[in-house]
Parts: structure tokens; sequence; C-alpha cells
């Protein structure tokens, strides 16, 4: 590689990048301004939660035998006593009368009641009971559980004491064993535990913005505007034109970081963001160097991962496409931090960006294993030089290079729906990440999600482009081997997935509590089964395949080939269930729901499959069943009878129209 | 003495989706000569733009060999592209640089000695008359300024062979004039210049020798007056289509 040769292309790219208007916007201005406006927005609406809150009134009804004993009792508690929540002073429990408590909670009149179950009179001990029901999936009713536990807890004790001084010992019954905790972690500590979990993420999507721009100007920009061909016909070479493509994407990628961190450094100063009281970061004389040790290769792969995107499209546009993959691809082993008990000595440490979010979360806590530092460095480095190697190919590749279309961009019909679907869906991803903050019930979150997003903006798609719905949708007969070999596929199909995520489990381990959590969100109390059958199973099966095997899959045909189609149809399936560690087995069953959508040419078996697999999953987890922790030979078992499924569908094919050919 | 273009059974084979297996060239053979100016006359889609960019090393051959200045352009595309300048339609400059920037960088990475880069630039500058506004970005100058600073461009390096690929095209008259006038200098100043066209006049003024290529193959290839001996037609239009249509 010739130096002057790479310095003259590499001042030639910074030179493009700094003359690039909209780049620099997109990458300095904007992020400089919405960043820390984003943060001011945020800070301003939990504040105004927060005061919300503080005056929030818990609204609940007492029924049951000695309903009014226990009614005298919760009433009889001093405010400054029952404060069991976060939430502030003003908030209170205020009982109301309600005939039904049942109905008066379903219609959202009171936030709980409380069940004086028992004798009328107290027999003695454990004959009676107080049973608090609320609807876990509401914030408020959360809440309120948790205050009126609180004041029951304060009121017994009020009882137990004087009942020890009727009996002439005068006891303070709740100081008969004080507890004390003291918690022996210093600010730094606690800001660093904190900051270490999120430095990567924020550090990787502040590159990734700030380059993506000037990445798929580089490369596909090039391409699409005819200037490739103009340096692929120079006496540079190949590697040299990657190299200076690579650090100017680099450069690019650091020097708008050190910007915004400098921005968001400014905000804080001047007051607009604030810190949590208290909070302070570490920084030792290691620390620095550490964190260069992790970034610098980090931001290399960023560079060498958005230079492979666009040197592997035609045009810019198609570069667009791959961004949120990139993006979702990129930050979400990111994320691998918040996992709990992943220590940075295991196989985490061979995994590209989770490495380095792990070996960054350890450094900020103070932990420095500088052997495995520098294995995380050198894994990360491994993996940029590997993206590289593969631009330089892909500068060498004919079909892409000589690509791009000079025809202006059809603005109705299907070719224009496949130009925008990548658009339409990263639309639909940002409206369920936006719901899934402001919806606080789990039917809500879920009718919005199917019906609004996925159902309605799919038939948005069709409506705005004026697409045959039939063929849009994918709504095809199928013969009915095919039906059956589906609803045989269901139960092989959910145990390999388990399979699948068991495996996923051994390099980006989920603690079993986690799962716990989320097993409990899924089956919220006061929902009965066969409502969440239909929220659960049949909504999703019907929404989600239209969406994703009939828009997704009918936008994306002609632009990949079936096997990359269907691994990312079935990507982009797992990013859109967010929850992180279930991405592996979701991607699973998308790329299995998008074979058969190929093979079929329809979305129907794949609705049948949809809807028995969640159906199947939800019975599991009502009734705990062990479905990850099966024996291999079950997991080998099951992967051999889905196998056998498929074949059957394969037999019985009736491929979806108008594919790219399986191979070149 | 190295012939400054070998060209022996030159093939390339493309997928293509719709119509599948296409043969855009088919073995084809010729030699340019030193100070020639050497013509590639085809309708479109005969094979030229193909043919020129395997010379110019960015499509790979499937079968037969380029040589360029004795250097082969799978085994040495490093030093086939050193010597030569190519020039087309679908080479587009640099909207966001100068003319003087896009040629200093040619003139950089083609390897021109470094010391003699500034001479080099303000000498292409005064050439091509590009003086007045060689500090514009090129995305604000005309059609007719950009293809000045393309042609300073592809000589900045100051090449022994220059490649035009159907340089005219898009052009208005007077700019396409101004083209073939700049490459019967280049001719005088002893360069070697290989210049594909599908337009007659173009080929009858400018070339030394003339291949015909149709459908990937070259149906012959003389001088003028060598091709007007073997037709007996006068015009480069009839001699075209008379060896065209014996094809079929």
């Amino acid at each position: 590689m010739r130096r002057e040769t790479v310095r003259a292309l590499l001042a030639h790219e910074l030179r493009l990048a700094v003359r690039d208007r909209r780049a620099v916007a997109a990458a300095v201005l904007l992020p400089l301004v919405v960043m820390p406006a984003t943060l001011l927005a945020v800070r301003l609406s939990t504040e105004r939660v927060d005061r919300a809150r503080a005056v929030t009134l818990y609204r609940y009804a007492v029924t049951g035998p000695w309903a009014d004993e226990l009614s005298r009792t919760l009433q009889a508690v001093p405010p400054e006593r029952d404060a069991g929540t976060a939430d502030g002073p003003e908030a209170r429990l205020m009982e109301v009368p309600a005939s039904d408590p049942e109905a008066s909670l379903r219609r959202g009149e009171i936030e709980l009641f409380l069940e004086a179950a028992g004798p009328a009179t107290d027999t003695g001990p454990h004959a009676r009971r107080v049973r608090i029901h609320f609807p876990a999936d509401r914030d408020v009713s959360r809440d309120g559980a948790a205050r009126a536990k609180a004041a029951l807890q304060e009121a017994w004790l009020a009882r137990a004491e004087a009942s020890l001084r009727q009996r002439g010992l005068f006891v303070e019954a709740r100081e008969a064993f004080p507890v004390e905790s003291r918690d022996v972690a210093t600010p730094a500590d606690r800001g660093g535990a904190a900051a270490g979990r999120l430095l990567t993420a924020l550090v990787l999507f502040l590159m990734l913005t700030g380059a993506a721009g000037t990445a798929m100007d580089v490369v596909a920009g090039e391409k699409e505007r005819g200037t490739l061909e103009t340096l692929l016909t120079t006496a540079a070479r190949r590697s040299e034109i990657v190299a200076a493509k690579h650090l100017a994407i680099l450069a690019v990628a650091l020097v708008t970081m050190l910007l915004q961190v400098g921005s968001l450094l400014a905000w804080l100063s001047l007051g607009l963001i604030r810190l949590p009281p208290g909070f302070a970061i570490p920084v030792s004389a290691a620390t620095v160097p550490a964190l260069l040790l992790l970034f610098l290769p980090l931001a290399a792969l960023v560079a060498a991962g958005l230079l492979l995107v666009s040197g592997r499209v035609r045009s810019y546009r198609a570069a667009q496409l791959f961004l949120l993959p990139v993006f979702l691809g990129g930050l979400v082993p990111a994320l691998a931090s918040f996992l709990p008990g992943v220590p940075l000595r295991s196989a985490v440490a061979l995994v590209p960006v989770a490495n380095v979010s792990v070996a960054v979360r350890e450094v900020m806590a103070g932990r420095f294993d500088w052997a495995m530092i520098a294995l995380v460095a050198l894994v990360t480095s491994a993996a940029a030089a590997g993206a590289t190697r593969l631009s330089t190919a892909a500068l060498s590749e004919e079909e892409s290079l000589l690509g791009g279309s000079t025809a202006p961009p059809p603005t109705d019909g299907p070719a224009a729906f496949e130009s925008r679907v990548t658009a339409w869906f990263a639309a639909m991803w940002a409206l369920l990440f936006l719901a899934s903050g402001l919806l606080t019930t789990l039917r809500g979150q879920l009718l919005f999600n199917e019906l609004v997003v996925f159902l309605g903006m799919t038939l948005a798609m069709a409506r705005r482009y004026r697409l045959p719905l039939r063929e849009f949708l994918a709504l095809r007969a199928v013969p009915p081997p095919v039906l059956l070999a589906a609803l045989l596929a269901i139960a092989p199909g959910i145990v390999v997935a388990q399979g699948v995520f068991r495996l996923a489990n051994l390099f980006l381990p989920v603690s079993s509590g986690m799962l716990k959590e989320l097993a409990e969100a899924l089956r919220p109390r006061g929902v009965p089964p066969w409502q969440m059958f239909l929220l659960v199973a049949v909504l999703p099966a019907v929404c989600e395949e239209m969406a994703f095997r009939g828009a997704l899959l009918y936008g994306l045909r002609r632009r990949l080939r079936p096997a990359a189609l269907a691994l990312f149809v079935g990507g982009v399936f797992g990013f859109f269930h967010f929850a992180y560690f279930r991405l592996v087995p979701t991607a699973f069953l998308g790329v299995l729901l998008t074979i058969l959508a190929l093979l079929t040419g329809s979305i129907l078996p794949g609705m049948l499959l949809h809807a028995g697999n969640n159906a199947l999953a939800l019975w599991a987890a009502e009734h705990d069943l062990p479905l990850d922790r099966l024996d291999p030979w079950v997991y080998a078992a099951s992967a051999l009878a889905l196998v056998l499924c498929f074949w059957i569908v394969y037999r019985c094919r009736t491929p979806y129209p108008g594919l790219r050919p399986w191979r070149r | 003495m190295i012939s400054p273009v070998e060209v022996v059974g030159l093939t390339k084979t493309f997928e293509d989706e719709a119509r599948g297996l296409v043969e855009a060239v088919r073995g084809i053979d010729f030699e340019c000569r030193a100070g020639e100016v050497f013509g590639l006359l085809g309708a479109n889609g005969a094979g030229k733009t193909t043919t020129l960019r395997m010379l110019a090393t960015v499509l790979r051959p499937t079968a037969g060999s380029v040589r360029v200045l004795g250097h082969d352009a799978v085994a040495e595309p490093t030093e086939v592209r050193r010597n030569l300048g190519f020039h087309s339609a679908s080479t587009a400059l640099y909207p966001r640089l100068t003319p003087r920037e896009t040629i200093e960088l040619f003139a950089r990475i083609g390897g021109y000695p470094p010391k003699g880069v500034k001479a080099r630039v303000d000498a292409l500058v005064e050439r091509f008359g590009i003086g007045s506004y060689q500090d514009v970005r090129v995305e604000r100058l005309s059609s007719g300024m950009k293809q000045k600073v393309s042609v300073a461009r592809t000589l900045a390096h100051d090449p022994p062979l220059l490649v035009f690929d159907e340089p005219t095209v898009g052009l208005d008259v007077l700019n396409a004039l101004e083209m073939v006038e700049i490459v019967q200098e280049l001719r005088a100043e002893g360069k070697t210049v290989i210049y594909s066209t599908h337009i007659m006049s173009e080929a009858e003024k400018l070339c030394d020798r003339i291949a015909i290529l149709h459908r990937g193959l070259i149906l012959a290839c003389d001088t003028l007056e060598g091709l007007r001996r073997a037709t007996g037609a006068h015009y480069l239009e009839d001699i075209f289509v008379h060896h065209v249509r014996g094809v079929g």
C-alpha cells in the first residue's frame, strides 16, 4: 500500500465529507441540537409525570364479611406512614363505595379493591386474610396496591404494639429489630456502574448516526454518480481506495462522537440537562487508556461495517435499506452490559461489540482485566479487518460496481413500494417503540401494535401504492397437505426455537429472573384465557403475517435472493419483538415462517404455524413447561420432525411468484 | 518494440437476470500501434464499453488477455492503469471539487511525481482554458466546461495511452467538435488513443485504423482506405452496414 496515494485519497474523502451539507447537517448540527433537546424534553416530561404522581389519589373499595373493620383500620393509618411507593407526599389512598368492586375495577372507577376474607369476628391466628385485587398491567393500580399493602402492615404493627401495651409491655414493635442498611458504594462507584452499562451503546449510537451519511456517500453515492468508475480507472489500488474511505469514515465517526459528547457536557454545565443527585463518574489514570483501547477498535469496526454495506449495494437508496438492520444489529449486542451475571472472562469476549460492552462495564466499575481488555481489542480489530477485506472484495464485484439507475424513481405501483418498503418498516418500528413507552397496559399495547401498526399500516401501504391486495398479501389457497404440515410443525418448531435460544444463551446468557419477569408480563392477572389466546395467538398470527410475510416479503422479493430474503425478513421480525434475549428464537421463527411463505406463495400456512406457536408458548408458560431445559435428543428429534414437515411442504410447493433465482 | 495495446481472444460473459447468460465480447483480437488513433466502431450494445472496461481493468475478462505496454491487465492491473487515461460518459467528475482540485487529485493518485504536480496542474489549466473557473465547484459548471475538466483529469498523470469511450455522447455540436480537436492534438503529441464511437463521421475524421465491432465480434479491422477497398463502398456508414448485414 502506498502511503502517498492513501494520504491523497484520504484528504480528498475528508474534503468531500466536509462539503456535503446534508451529511454535515445530519451528522453534526442536528444531533448537537436534537440530542440535548431530546434529553431536556425527557427531563421535563419525567418531572411532569412525577408531579402528577405526587398528587395521585388511589381509589379503592373494601368488600367482604369484615369490610367495615378493615376500612376503619386502613383509614386510621397516619398518612405519613403509608408511603409504600416512590410517589410523592400528596398521593393518598381514598376509599370509594362500590356495590360490585370487580365491575368497578374493570370500568376503571377504582384502582384496586380489598377483600376482607374470613369470618366476621376474629377467631384466631390465620383465620382472616386480606386480598388485594388489582390489575398489574396498570401502573397506578400497581402503585396503589403497594401503598395499600404498606398501610396495612403499618396498621398491624400499630395493633401489635397496642396489644403488647394492654399486657403491660411497652415495646415499639418496629424498633424491636431495627434494620439499617448502609450503601458502601461511593457515588463514583454507583455512577461508574450505571455509566458503564450505557456507555458502549451511547458511543456506538453516536458513531453510527455520525458516520452513516458519509459511509453511504463514499461508495454507494459514488456508484450512483459514476465517480467510482472514474476512481477505479486510476492507478490507485482497490485496497488503497478502501483504506482511505475507511479512515475517512472512522475520522467522521470519531469527530462527530467527540462533538456530541462535548455538546452534552456543555448542556450539562449550563444546567439544561441534570444528572441524578450525587452522581459521579470515576476516572482513574487507567480508565482513559482502557476506554481508548476498547473504543478505537470499535470505531474501526463501525466504519468497516458501514463501508461494507455501502460497498455491497448498487445505490444510495439501496444502502439506506440496510441502515436499520446495521443500527439494530450493532446496538443490540451493545446492550450486553445489562445482562446480569455475564463476566468478561466468558465466551462473550469473542463476540464483537458485546465484548466491548461488557469490558467497558467492568472498566467503569474500576475492574481492569488487562489481558481480557487486550483480547477484546484484538477480536474487535480482527472483525474490523475482516469487514474491510470484504469491502475491498466488494469493490471488485462487477455486478454491484456497474449498477445504479439513472431513471427517475417511480412514485406509484409495486416498483415505488419496493423502493420504500424499508422506510415504512422503520417508521413502524419507531411507532412500536414509542407506543411501548406510552401505553401502560399489555392489552392496550397488543391491540395497538397489531391493529394499528401491523394491520393498519400494511393496508395503508397497499392503498398508498395501489397494490393488488391478494397478490400483495400473498393470500393464495394452498394444498391441504401443506396446511397439515404447518399444523404438525408447530410443536417441533417451538422446541427447536428453544434449542436455538439455548445455543444463543451460551454466548449471551440471560438470567432466569429476567425470563420469569417476561413470562409474568405476558400473563397479566385479570385477563381471561380466551382473551389472552386471541391477543397473543390469533391477532399476531393474522396481523404480523400480513405485515412481514405479506408486505415486507412482497417489497423485497426482487431485491434479495430467496436465502437472503428469508434471513432478512426473519431478522427484521426478530428485531420487532424488542426484547433483546428473544431476538434469536423469534428471528428463527421468522425465518421458518418466511421459508414457508416462499415455498407456498401464501401467508395462510404461516398464519396457522404462527398462531399455533404463540398459543403453545402461552400454554407452556401457563403450565411452567421447561421447553428450554429439555434433553438434547428431544431437540434433535424435534429438528428432524421439523425438517420432515418442511419436506412435505417442499414436495407440494407452489413457490412465491416473481422471486430472484436462488443462485447466480 | 512493445505494442501499446495487445488484445488476444478477449471474452466477457455476464449473467443477466432477464436474458440469462450474455456473451458481451466473444474472443476478439486487435492491436494498437504507438501514436495512432484506433477506432472501435459499433452500434449500442456491440461490446465497445465492455471491451474498454476490461482494458482499464474495471472488468475482469472471462477469457483471453489484454496487455498494455507489456503489462497484463489481470496480473498487473495497477501498472496498466498507471499507463492509461480513461474517459467516458460514465466516468463522472466529483461535483463538490473544483477543477483545480480534481486535476491535482488525479495527478497524485495516478502516480505523477509529487514535486511536479503543481506545475502539471497549471499547465493543464492553461492548456484547456480552465483558468477562469478553476476554483469554482464542478457542480456549478456548464457541460462544456465539465468536458474540458474531464479531459484534463484524464491527462493529469500524463499517460501514454488514452481511452475515450463515446466521449461526445450528450454534447452539443460545438463541444463535440472541440472534443474531436482535442483528440487530434493528442495524436499530434504522440499519444496512442483508443476511440470508441457509434458516430461514423467522427471515426472517419479521427481514426487511423477502425475495428467494426458487432455483437461482441470484430467483423473488420483496417484503415479507412483498406475498408473501402475490401467492400467497394466509399462511406464508412455503407462499409459498416455491409459488414453488419453480412452477419445478419
